[in-house]
């Protein structure tokens, strides 16, 4: 039990005032900018890390917990009140979630989906108290060969299996590791693409990255696609839920969080197939089928509570192997980094105090989400009242301030803007985003590691694949490359749209349209 | 001449809207009925829904009043769209309602129904909350 | 969907067209362009480093750039297949977003204008002029136009930003020609 120990540890770190003010502060902000159209939490993170250098960081990392969690709960208001969710995870919520808001239970709807991220996230972050200390004790015996092998599978994971078009994952990867080439050489001291600037010699800040290519391209990009016109928001009260409600919801609770939680922490596994899957589940197994499609609380329940249990899930593989498994975790690494914290293995033994008590301010912070969103349902809801060019001035404001605070360099702002053109792009070519921030990140890491690796074994090829861990990773990698070729010659010519890189094979049944849609809109948030 | 009514989903913009049944009865005049949503907000509360104002016209003709209702769904100004709208409907009189406002409120956000009572070039009826 | 393809949504091709079917969305091929040429640079600016190779560093600082390099090049001329093929990526759609109609280049061109204006004028002026100025004139870019309360709320945000994170917190914000009045 020494984990529980180490848990009430990191309870005791966090009961202070200030800390836990801290994580009132980050669950708020979460969910105001969960609720707020084109914020995600990815995006507010990245722009609270340059200013939150003058927090230590125990309370930065507090703060960053609450964002990521709160966010996850402001995005389930406005997927059920406007059908239009913000983030990726939401789809499905809104699935069944806006049609019974539009019946009239939109009170009903809110109070499964937070009721059931509590369940869920407690229960979660609970399982990461648990599976977290095993991982650790698997990685810390792998050497850098494995570990290589393990940075690749998130490579290939985020760049071909989470967006809907492997090359255009890939490209995007490719364009954040050439990002994270920039600068000077750790080992020779040599400038790599800097074109002489020494501006770039000092390599160019995650930050200034994240939230060029989030924040400023984003911000970009809805700009160049305003929408005209206002909806109508659906009217609410403060959620509850009858007796009926609650019966119908506590299993589709659990079975979300079983569903959520292990995708959440194999790296590359996201939200998006899980609250798919937990909806299809739901649907199999209700005693309303007929309600489905017109809004079952069922549909409601199980995704968000496997949106949730996918959040805290991806806090396994963050903490114990140092890799983000969305945009959100990949920010909170940068700012691990940008505290001379590396994260990895050995993040636990070095720093427990730190992991157990970021831990400790989930619980706390799951709990007051409960609070806070409960009675404040409606009041979240007058958020979506702010005029759109407020928003969006405040955003680019904010991230021009963050990305000048990082060095105090004018130049950080022109490369800023360069990043957000970027974006757009990105955005416009339908490539995703998380491969470019997962590739800025891990790149020069990966670098190190290979380098590392071949240093121990004098130069020699083979000391890249030794270990049974990092061939399991090989192979897993080279069949999610040839898998669809092969699965292309066995079906002979598919479809002429496919990408020859793969994509999705199959002719899209509505189920498989859907979970695409879900990946293509999941790489802002 | 017509009675031009800025009608709010709300028990104020009802309250209004009997208040402008009334007038137009009372001027033998035709009823517009005018619901202003901004363009630049992701959503707006003045906003009605089309059941909403299917409902107001048919409630409305129903009392034998003539009756047209609008929706105006461009621009980010609802005392611009009414002022301006009355104006080039020629209205006779122009019905309005009026929201208790704290004074940080109206210091901050302005009201709607000041420019309007303000900027009308006809006379202007407004509706109190209380009232409603 | 972007703005050429939404006239040709997916699944319009006919069954019967080729391999080297009907291109959509030909500023397709541009980024495969841009991202070849990437690579090349990439490539090329690993080549003009010193091959210091030692026992400790056996591979030197170039493997890393050639093999991206390398890859950037392969994955654009994959990609320039694709499109070539008849892919079409899916412009991303968001909440706030509407794909239907043509992208607003004046609103993002006058947005990277008060942007760039920022980075010009945050040292000389500081950043409490320099952004209220940024955060007024994005808000007209975007269409606001209540100037009076566009820039009192750019005032305001710039100074409270200022007053929290640079005196509070010790951000680096320079206070440029108010040092000393602020």
């Amino acid at each position: 039990m020494d984990n529980v120990n180490a848990l009430l540890g990191g309870f005791a770190d966090v009961i202070t005032p200030m800390n836990l003010l801290i994580a009132l502060l980050g669950v708020t902000v979460g969910t105001a900018v969960g609720v707020l159209p084109g914020i995600g939490p990815a995006m507010t993170v990245a722009l609270l890390l340059p200013i939150t250098y003058g927090l230590p960081v125990e309370q930065s990392l507090i703060l960053f917990g609450g964002i990521f969690y709160g966010g996850m709960y402001g995005g389930s208001t406005t997927s059920i009140l406007l059908n239009t969710p913000g983030e990726s995870a939401s789809v499905v919520t809104a699935l069944e979630g806006n049609k019974m808001a539009k019946a009239g239970r939109a009170a009903q709807a809110l109070a499964t989906s937070a009721i059931g991220s509590f369940v869920a996230g407690t229960i979660a972050t609970a399982a990461i108290v648990f599976v977290m200390p095993q991982v650790v004790d698997f990685a810390v015996t792998l050497g850098p060969p494995e570990f290589l092998a393990i940075i690749l599978v998130a490579f290939v994971g985020t760049a071909a299996i989470l967006g809907s078009s492997r090359v255009r994952g890939f490209a995007a990867l490719l364009v954040g590791l050439a990002l994270g080439l920039v600068g000077t050489d750790f080992v020779t001291g040599q400038q790599r693409l800097t074109f002489g600037s020494p501006f770039l010699a000092d390599n160019i800040d995650v930050v200034v990255v994240a939230v060029g290519i989030f924040a400023v391209g984003e911000a970009l990009w809805v700009a160049a696609h305003l929408r005209r016109k206002a909806g109508t928001v659906i009217p609410v009260g403060r959620p509850w839920m009858s007796k009926e409600d609650w019966g119908r919801s506590w299993k589709p609770w659990l079975r979300g969080t079983a569903l959520g939680f292990p995708f959440g922490a194999i790296p590359a596994g996201g939200a998006e197939i899980p609250t798919f899957l937990s909806y299809l589940t739901e649907r199999k197994l209700t005693k309303h089928p007929e309600e489905f499609g017109k809004g079952a609380i069922e549909g409601v329940a199980g995704p968000e509570a496997a949106n949730n249990a996918s959040a805290a899930g991806t806090m396994v593989p963050l903490l114990a192997l140092g890799l983000p498994t969305n945009a959100t975790a990949a920010i909170i690494i940068a700012a691990f980094m940008s505290y001379g914290i590396e994260p990895g293995p050995l993040l636990l033994t070095k720093e427990p105090d730190l992991v157990w008590m970021l831990v400790a301010s989930l619980f706390i912070g799951n709990f007051f989400l409960l609070v806070l969103n409960l009675p404040l349902a409606p009041a979240w809801a007058k958020l979506l009242r702010i005029p759109r060019p407020y928003l969006y001035a405040g955003i680019l404001f904010f991230a021009s301030m963050g990305a000048y605070a990082v060095n105090a360099q004018p130049f950080d702002l022109f490369l800023l803007l360069g990043l957000g053109a970027l974006g757009f792009a990105m955005r416009r070519f339908g490539l995703p985003v998380l491969p470019l921030i997962v590739g800025a990140i891990l790149g020069p890491l990966v670098e190190r590691k290979a380098r590392q690796a071949l240093q121990l074994t004098g130069g020699d090829a083979s000391g890249l694949v030794g270990g049974p861990v990092a061939w399991v990773c090989y192979a897993f990698i080279v069949a999610v490359l040839v898998w669809p070729l092969v699965s292309r010659l066995r079906r002979g010519r598919g479809g002429d749209d496919d990408p020859p890189a793969g994509g999705d094979g199959e002719n899209p049944s509505p189920e498989v349209e859907l979970a695409r849609a879900t990946t293509t809109e999941g790489r802002a948030s | 001449m017509t009675v031009l009514v800025g009608y709010l989903p709300n028990p104020l913009g009802e309250a209004t809207l009997r208040a402008g049944v009334e007038e137009a009865r009372r001027r033998s005049e035709p009823l517009l009925v005018l619901n202003m949503s901004r363009d630049d907000v992701l959503v707006d509360a003045r906003r009605a829904g089309v059941d909403d104002l299917a409902r107001v016209e048919r409630d409305v003709s129903e009392l034998g009043v003539d009756v047209e209702v609008v929706q105006v769904e461009e621009g980010s100004d609802p005392a611009d769209v009414i002022v301006g709208e009355a104006s080039a409907r020629g209205a006779s009189v122009v019905v309005i309602g009026l929201r208790h406002r704290t004074a940080v409120g109206k210091l901050i956000m302005g009201s709607v129904a000041q420019r309007i009572l303000l900027d009308a070039r006809c006379p202007v009826l407004a509706v109190k909350e209380e009232v409603a | 969907m972007s703005t050429e393809a939404t006239t040709a949504p997916e699944g319009t091709t006919p069954s019967g067209a080729g391999p080297l079917g009907r291109v959509r969305d030909r500023a397709q091929l541009g980024l495969c362009a841009a991202l070849a040429l990437a690579g090349v640079v990439v490539v090329v600016d690993a080549s003009r480093l010193g091959e210091v190779t030692s026992s400790n560093d056996p591979v030197g600082p170039r493997a890393m750039p050639f093999l991206v390099g390398g890859a950037l090049v392969v994955v654009a001329v994959l990609y320039a297949l694709d499109v070539l093929r008849g892919g079409v990526g899916e412009a991303e759609a968001g909440e706030d977003v509407e794909l239907g109609h043509r992208a607003d280049w004046r609103t993002v061109g006058l947005l990277g204008g008060a942007f760039a204006l920022n980075a010009v004028l945050i040292e000389p002026l500081g950043w409490v002029i320099s952004g209220s100025l940024l955060f007024f004139l994005s808000a007209f870019a975007l269409g606001n136009r209540h100037h009076v309360r566009g820039l009192a709320i750019g005032i305001a945000l710039a100074l409270g930003t200022f007053y929290a994170f640079a005196i509070g917190l010790g951000v680096n914000l320079p206070a440029g020609i108010l040092q000393g009045i602020l």
